[in-house]
């Protein structure tokens, strides 16, 4: 007798080549300097699942919730999507993953398993991303912290309406948990002491946190403070009275940071003087918006030339710019206006143009141009044995991300030291994706602009330190993160013998990027190709694959584990559905309803319905099906095309079923759009129909009998 | 390119009925072209007979599935030989000549042909074939400017075009343009109207011996036998 069990051995998932991961590296991963991997955690929260994409994001990054926050983002600078229309907004989506995948749940747990201690000098983010990674290789490890407590710059920096304590402190904390040992109130003086005190190895964090002078007269004067030293005294708990008027000198994040402190603490009137203009402003535009709507003036082209205190107000005389040529940092110089000067009067006058590290000297280590500690790059070792050096300290005044790069870095350098072996770059292992997109190919991705978190009212904000940035709700969140083009991860010709140069996913290809080449060969350039699936599904010699597999079971490895389930079940009649799992049936209203899964309604999950192929619906008639039905975005897919070769399939398979004698409706494709129908409604009498179809065939075959 | 359409689930079924263990072969050139038998092909034809199995409750078939480079050369047939002895039959998805191939490498074995071979022809756009050449062994072309008149004309005739044609359509389907219209439109483009002017006798359809055969080796003597 025929099982169908039994003939379903050569088919299925055994033939399924398995491949290894053959996708290229995109853009924002390479401009990361963790090199995270952005293109998986946000498909990820595409889909809804949230936990797996924290998975990926905390694989990448020892302390995602602060990068959530104040992360200066230059993957999103390099994302592709801007060609399209306007980068895909990645650091709110980590937001989103890192605040509903339950990051705070997550406990780090590290086992001593060597026997060197390492000591960190300074807990910025390079101390606390090395200490993580040291206990994650198994040392002990001790931070020396001058202040009060952890966090550098991010604590005495960074102001609280852009990254809440709460979230450093719960950070911080897990750094206790995995056992390193902190020692806050001590300032190291000297690197001799602490070898004396049994550490092999020493890492450098000290942070740059020397303001720059501006160098002009009355500089000195009673009243004027730097930035770092204001922003210092208000994070750690002091209440300098500015009074009403403020000026800020500089027009970096600092600079912004600076004047939308002073607004919160009470100053009447906060402006910002810097000497070009704003084209040339390396303040993040965003925020620079923000502080203009809370009433922070911006004067460019103004830079001051001195400063006399008079009568217990500083009176401050300024000059116009113009700009010159370009200087060595390509920015145009500002040239001074002769006769141009002016005079305004300010309560209190903020530098904020920039700092530099300061190294004591007691420590015996080379320092290089702008004070910086000079270190092998690749190494990371300064002129003293063991004694390595990073963040800040070593860059100059730069992001949080590159600092907790560094002390990832130094962690395995660390290592490499300690266990004697020869340091090697870390290195990547696959090509970095390059290459525009080409005109053709982004005049037919659909346009969707990026949707930004929304913000705290304007009300909220002026006297408060509460965080400014609101986190994305669950759709909006979802919806951002299917604008993702999945750049360098799209379709290629694997088995090359096997292609019959048909011109099949030449014809097909929504975006036309399949091209012959000069010598005959179909080419899918993979800078243009948008991942859609399409001419997989549609390539006569199935000769096509996904350069990355599927992070997930592949549609039949999926389909068969669920048919299995059902006819285990033995409920009748039953019905498989092949469901998006982006957008509105993976995780918009009607998730619930596929995954409450009605009895005898088995839900195959896809990863965007194109990718169904003709033989897959076929499989769920042959294993017992009594009903098909395929369910994707319709028009509100982020892709071309793919729900008219869903209907093209279907018509297809219909065809089929008709002359094996099966009613040809028991294989439907919903969309959204396509009826006006609620699609909940829609699936209610697909499945009323299907079950009159059963009770039918039952009556018939008793008949018969 | 040869075009080839399925042939019906039912005659299929109706052929392989006298067999248990059918291979349904697929070829990777002309029928994956045309979306008649390539690898994809065939394992959707593969499904749909064990789905019409399982719903009819009756059949004993079981089926495998192999796709081979090309079935019209037996030297891409070795790849069978430790298969063959396992099959009771071959449904082939290769057009006429691999079909035939089979059956002359697998003299023990019987084949049936899954396809209906149709012509040799092109895409007109993905999914749609239009014939194009019948191999009719005395080319013409160069006479109708490039356009066919056998294959193209519903009638195929040599002088027309016939009365039947109507805003450059074919009486026989008003959807068909007429060859003969297009064949003057492109003579004029190509300003050699004149040939329309000249007669063309009639194709001697008895010279045509079949089957025919096409030798290309110079130096060495005509092989022997009928294929
Ligand atoms: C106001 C402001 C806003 C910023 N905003 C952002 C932002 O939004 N996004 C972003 O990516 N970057 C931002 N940055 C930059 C970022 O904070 C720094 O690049 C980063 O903190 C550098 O890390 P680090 O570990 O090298 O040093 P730091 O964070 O500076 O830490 C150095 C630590 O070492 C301690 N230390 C110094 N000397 C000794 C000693 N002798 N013994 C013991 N301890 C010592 C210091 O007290 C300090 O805690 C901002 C910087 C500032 C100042
Ligand atoms: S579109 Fe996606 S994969 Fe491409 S650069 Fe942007 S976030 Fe990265
Ligand atoms: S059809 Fe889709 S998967 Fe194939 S090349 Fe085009 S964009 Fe890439």
């Amino acid at each position: 007798m025929y099982s169908p069990a039994e003939n379903a051995q050569d088919y299925g998932p055994q033939r399924l080549v398995r491949h290894p991961n053959r996708s290229l590296v995109p853009p924002c991963q390479a401009a990361c300097p963790l090199h995270m991997d952005i293109r998986e955690y946000v498909d990820l929260v595409a889909q809804g699942r949230i936990m797996e994409a924290l998975q990926v994001i905390r694989n990448g990054n020892p302390f995602p919730s602060i990068c959530a926050y104040v992360c200066t983002h230059p993957c999103e600078e390099d994302c592709r999507r801007t060609q399209v229309d306007n980068p895909v907004a990645i650091r709110a989506l980590k937001r989103f993953a890192v605040e509903f995948g339950g990051d705070r749940m997550i406990l780090a747990e590290a086992e001593t398993t060597r026997s060197e201690r390492v000591a960190i000098v300074g807990s910025g983010p390079a101390g606390l991303a090395c200490a993580y990674y040291l206990r994650k290789l198994g040392y002990a490890a001790t931070i020396f912290e001058a202040h009060t407590e952890l966090g550098g710059m991010l604590r005495v920096g960074i102001p609280r309406y852009r990254l809440p304590r709460q979230v450093l402190d719960t950070e911080v904390q897990r750094l206790t948990q995995m056992g390193v040992e902190i020692r806050t109130n001590t300032r190291v003086v000297s690197l001799d002491l602490l070898f004396e005190l049994g550490y092999k190895a020493i890492f450098i964090t000290i942070g740059a946190h020397q303001s720059l002078k501006i160098g002009i007269d009355g500089e000195d004067s009673l009243g004027v403070i730097d930035g770092a030293t204001f922003l210092r005294e208000v994070n750690l708990g002091l209440k300098p009275s500015l009074g009403d008027r403020v000026a800020v000198v500089g027009g970096g994040n600092v600079a912004i940071d600076a004047a939308r402190t002073a607004a919160r603490l009470g100053a009447k009137k906060v402006i910002i003087l810097y000497r070009r203009s704003r084209a040339e402003m390396p303040a993040d535009p965003e925020e620079v918006k923000q502080a203009q709507e809370e009433g922070i003036g911006i004067l460019y082209l103004v830079t001051p030339t001195a400063i006399r205190r008079e009568a217990g107000r500083l009176s401050v005389t300024c000059v116009k710019m113009k700009l010159g040529d370009p200087d060595e940092s390509g920015r145009r110089r500002p040239v001074v206006i002769e006769g141009s000067e002016f005079k305004r009067k300010f309560d209190t006058l903020i530098a904020a143009i920039g700092q530099a590290p300061q190294t004591p000297g007691e420590f015996g280590i080379r320092i290089g141009k702008g004070s910086t500690i000079q270190v092998d790059p690749v190494t990371l070792t300064t002129n003293r044995a063991g004694v390595f050096a990073g963040g800040d300290a070593v860059t100059g005044p730069a992001t949080v991300t590159e600092a907790l790069a560094t002390g990832r870095m130094a962690a395995s350098r660390i290592d490499d030291y300690l266990q004697h072996r020869y340091p090697v770059a870390d290195k990547v292992d696959r090509e970095t994706l390059t290459g525009d997109l080409l005109p053709e190919t982004i005049q037919m991705i659909r346009k969707i602009g990026r949707i930004e978190p929304a913000i705290l009212p304007l009300e909220d904000r002026a006297k408060d330190f509460k965080p400014v940035e609101l986190v994305y709700d669950w759709e909006t969140a979802t919806n951002e993160a299917r604008r993702c083009l999945r750049c360098g991860m799209g379709a290629e010709i694997l088995f090359q013998d096997k292609c019959a140069t048909c011109l099949n996913c030449l014809r097909v290809c929504p975006y036309h990027a399949p091209y012959i080449d000069d010598s005959g060969t179909i080419q899918i350039p993979v800078e243009q190709c948008q991942a859609c699936g399409i001419c997989i599904a549609e390539c006569p010699a199935k000769a096509i694959i996904m350069r990355k597999p599927y992070d997930r079971r592949h549609i039949a490895e999926e389909l068969e584990h669920t048919l299995k389930s059902a006819a285990e079940s033995k409920y009748k009649p039953f019905i498989v559905g092949f469901c998006c799992q982006y957008g509105l049936f993976g995780t918009g209203a009607l998730a619930g309803l596929w995954r409450s899964a009605k009895a005898g309604v088995w839900i195959v999950p896809v990863l965007c319905v194109a990718k169904v192929e003709a033989d897959q619906m076929l499989r769920a008639f042959e294993m017992g099906a009594d009903g098909v039905f395929i369910a994707g975005c319709g028009e509100q897919c982020a892709r071309e095309n793919t729900a008219s070769w869903v209907q093209q399939r279907v018509a297809r398979v219909r065809k089929t079923l008709a002359q094996v004698g099966l009613e040809p409706e028991r294989l439907h494709a919903f969309s959204p759009d396509m009826t006006n129908e609620d699609p909940a409604r829609e699936l209610d009498n697909f499945t009323e129909k299907i079950s009159g179809l059963y009770l039918a065939s039952v009556l018939m075959q008793e008949v018969k009998s | 390119m040869i075009v080839a359409e399925q042939k019906n689930l039912e005659e299929i079924m109706r052929m392989i009925a006298p067999y248990e263990r059918v291979m349904i072969l697929g070829c990777g050139t002309c029928m994956t072209v045309c979306n008649a038998g390539g690898e994809r092909e065939t394992s959707f034809l593969h499904g749909a007979l064990r789905l019409a199995q399982s719903k009819s409750g009756e059949g004993t078939h079981s089926f495998s599935e192999y796709t081979v480079k090309r079935q019209c050369d037996y030297e891409f047939l070795e790849v069978l030989d430790d298969k063959i002895d396992d099959v009771d039959t071959i449904l082939s998805l290769g057009c006429g000549i691999g079909v035939q191939a089979i059956a002359e490498r697998f003299p023990d074995t019987p084949v049936l042909p899954g396809v209906n071979t149709a012509f040799m022809g092109m895409a007109k756009e993905w999914g749609i074939w239009d014939e194009r050449c019948a191999a009719c062994g005395e080319c013409r072309l160069e006479e109708t400017g490039g356009i066919c008149p056998i294959t193209r004309c519903t009638k195929g005739i040599l002088n027309g075009p016939c009365a039947g044609t109507k805003n450059g359509k074919c009486e026989a389907n008003t959807d068909m343009d007429c060859a003969w219209i297009l064949i003057y439109n492109r003579l004029e483009r190509l300003q050699q109207l004149e040939k329309m002017r000249r007669y063309y006798p009639p194709r001697n359809f008895l010279a045509v011996a079949r089957p025919k055969r096409v030798i290309t080796k110079a130096n060495t003597e005509a092989g022997e036998n009928n294929g």
